[in-house]
């Protein structure tokens, strides 16, 4: 009985990530990702003096010594605008790309579908959320290990850490980035089924995740900063602490399930209301 | 269509569990302490036993001066003509939070987590270091053996609810009232509440509230009340804490390769905080009473360090009053003579421009 009403779901989230991954945008999408950490690679390895101490980017005097840490740089950079803005095209999609096309009613001929469409819409974006972080870690260790030593890594805190356990850090904190993308892919996913103009949808989502950087930056909105989407976002580098400041990411990923339940239910109640006319 | 408003019960439900976690979060349960007397409290944090433990403190300071973006301030402290001024300013306008390891009397470990970077200090038997991972240096210091790690390096702004404590009950004599004030709790242990009164009314501290872990003995906050002023004008408190031993590799600190290492002479045994420069020794003053609560430091102006007086930072925060100018807030006043002198007090600025003359 449950095999029979899952079947169905997992066939249809199966072949929601392969006409993701068979899309020529997404893989547009995470080559830019990935050509992140290879720009800045380049341009550190290629420039005629080091890179200045203290200067650019977080962690950036860091590569020459760590190659890993090209990665560390690709994922700090792209956190703020690159990877919402990705995530913000591919959530903004969702339903109303279907919607424009004309597909979603076919897609609904099912009963009871559209909460299962929904959800595995959202799981379909939180794929994207986990390939877009993961492009950009790999893009920033094969940089790394093609143009620099890999020696002992510095953390924050001053204490030095192997490879083995750089590489482990650096995927940690790609799922840092994954789990600050979800909350958004939900917003995504509500203004998707407001609107049967998917740019709408993408935009609002992208606008979003800058309004609550820049409310995240004024210290007069301090009381707002706890509730803010992006207030965590910055706080990856907790990971490269000795010993691992784990509260952050638990206070991340709590915020984030808040944002998931709000805007999916949101999303639910405007999607489960909406005369499907395309 | 009839029951179409229950598809968005979900939507309404979602904010409401959020408002019950925060609120059931809040309300934690207060096991209230044996009732008492001051001088109980007091003689248990005098021979408090916590000498090993590890935590996380919330430091942060309303002093009624403007709020500054950290993101402004960042590139002015690691400037070296602004630096110290800023940083002083960053400790008393921004919120700081920190990870402190404790170990006995010799070893203890600062952690300031900053965004993207981070500030340590470590002493470990005789050996002293601070590390800044903006600038990736590091400075060594060897310590005499049997100094007490009382105080961690002046370009590291935190002070462990602790140390701040015993600063201000060292300092407070017969011209204080000590008085209890109802049980708290504080990161998860109960505690003693002591109210430092000044009798003074020339000072502008109202009060002083330290929470005493009531097991232990060991001070879990620290409150400056300035007058006129609900809110705490200084506030460091434990927001988690163990009271085990923490690691020991906590301790170890080699500087990173790649790092630059400054050896620094310390010309005196405890000398260590009275040879940092002078603005950093006021950052300290705001939060440490002198011998009276009252009383006004006056720096001569060739004790004073190059460059603070004419900062730009200063100047924009001073203003101009008569016979120099006026760095004014809720809990500390500095006036910076003309001639070049540097007053400073808890104390109204009439009082600051009486001792100018």
């Amino acid at each position: 009985m449950l095999q029979n009403s899952l079947l169905p779901g997992v066939r249809l989230f199966a072949s929601e990530v392969s006409v993701l991954f068979r899309r020529w945008r997404t893989w547009a999408m995470l080559a830019a990702l990935a050509a992140v950490p290879v720009l800045i690679g380049l341009a550190v390895r290629f420039s005629p003096k080091g890179p200045p101490t203290g200067r650019g980017p977080a962690f950036l005097d860091q590569i020459t010594h760590n190659g890993l840490f090209v990665g560390v740089v690709g994922l700090v950079v792209c956190t703020p605008l690159f990877l919402p803005l990705t995530v913000g095209v591919v959530a903004g999609d969702t339903i109303a790309g279907e919607a424009s096309l004309g597909t979603l009613r076919y897609l609904l001929v099912a009963p009871a579908g559209r909460l299962r469409l929904l959800v595995i819409k959202y799981l379909a974006s939180a794929v994207f959320c986990v390939s877009a972080a993961l492009a950009v870690v790999l893009g920033g260790v094969l940089t790394g290990l093609a143009l620099f030593p890999v020696g002992r890594a510095t953390l924050l805190s001053g204490d030095t850490i192997g490879p083995g356990e750089a590489f482990g850090r650096l995927l940690l904190m790609g799922g840092f980035a994954t789990v600050s993308l979800l909350g958004l892919a939900a917003i995504g996913l509500f203004a998707s089924t407001m609107t049967t103009v998917p740019v709408g949808a993408m935009a609002a989502t992208v606008v979003l995740a800058v309004v609550s950087q820049v409310l995240d930056a004024l210290d007069q909105l301090d009381w707002l900063h706890p509730w803010l989407l992006s207030d965590h976002w910055l706080d990856l580098a907790d990971l490269l602490r000795q010993p691992i400041s784990w509260s952050s990411f638990g206070a991340n990923a709590l915020l984030q399930a808040a944002y998931v339940a709000f805007f999916g239910a949101l999303a639910y109640g405007r999607f489960s209301t909406k005369d499907i006319l395309a | 269509m009839k029951r179409i408003w229950t598809r968005w019960l979900p939507a309404a439900a979602a904010p409401a569990a959020v408002a019950v976690a925060v609120l059931a979060g809040g309300a934690s349960a207060v096991t209230p302490p044996s009732p008492s007397t001051p001088e109980q409290v007091l003689a248990l944090v005098a021979g408090h036993t916590a000498q090993r433990f590890s935590g996380t403190i919330e430091e942060k300071a309303d002093l009624g001066l403007p709020s500054i973006p950290s993101q402004a301030l960042g590139p002015a402290t690691s400037s070296s003509s602004l630096g110290s001024a800023a940083t002083v300013l960053e400790l008393l306008t921004t919120p700081h939070t920190a990870r402190v390891y404790a170990d006995g009397p010799s070893k203890l470990r600062v952690q300031v987590m900053d965004q993207l970077a981070e500030r340590d200090a470590v002493r470990n038997g005789s050996d002293a270091w601070t590390y800044d991972s903006k600038t990736n240096t590091a400075t060594h210091a060897s310590l005499p053996s049997g100094t007490s790690s009382g105080s961690t390096s002046p370009s590291v702004p935190a002070v462990t609810p602790d140390q701040l404590a015993q600063r201000f009950l060292t300092a407070a004599g017969p011209s204080t009232n000590v008085t209890l004030g109802p049980t708290t709790t504080v990161a998860d242990h109960s505690a003693y509440t002591l109210v430092l009164t000044p009798k003074t009314s020339g000072t502008l501290v109202a009060s002083v509230q330290i929470a005493v872990e009531s097991q232990t003995g060991l001070p879990l906050s620290v409150d400056v009340y300035a007058k006129g002023q609900s809110d705490p004008a200084f506030h460091t408190a434990f927001q988690k804490l163990d009271l085990h031993a923490p690691d020991a590799s906590v301790f170890a600190f080699t500087p990173p390769a790649g790092a630059t290492v400054k050896q620094e002479q310390l010309p005196a045994p405890k000398a260590g905080s009275e040879a940092t420069p002078k603005p950093k020794a006021t950052a300290s003053k705001a939060t440490e009473p002198a011998k009276n609560w009252d009383s006004v430091v006056v720096v001569p102006a060739d004790k004073v360090p190059a460059g603070f007086t004419g900062s730009a930072l200063v100047k924009q925060l001073a203003s101009p009053v008569a016979g120099g100018r006026l760095l004014s807030s809720s809990l500390l006043n500095i006036l910076i003579t003309n001639d070049g002198r540097v007053i400073a007090g808890s104390v109204p600025a009439a009082t600051l421009m009486a001792a100018a003359k």
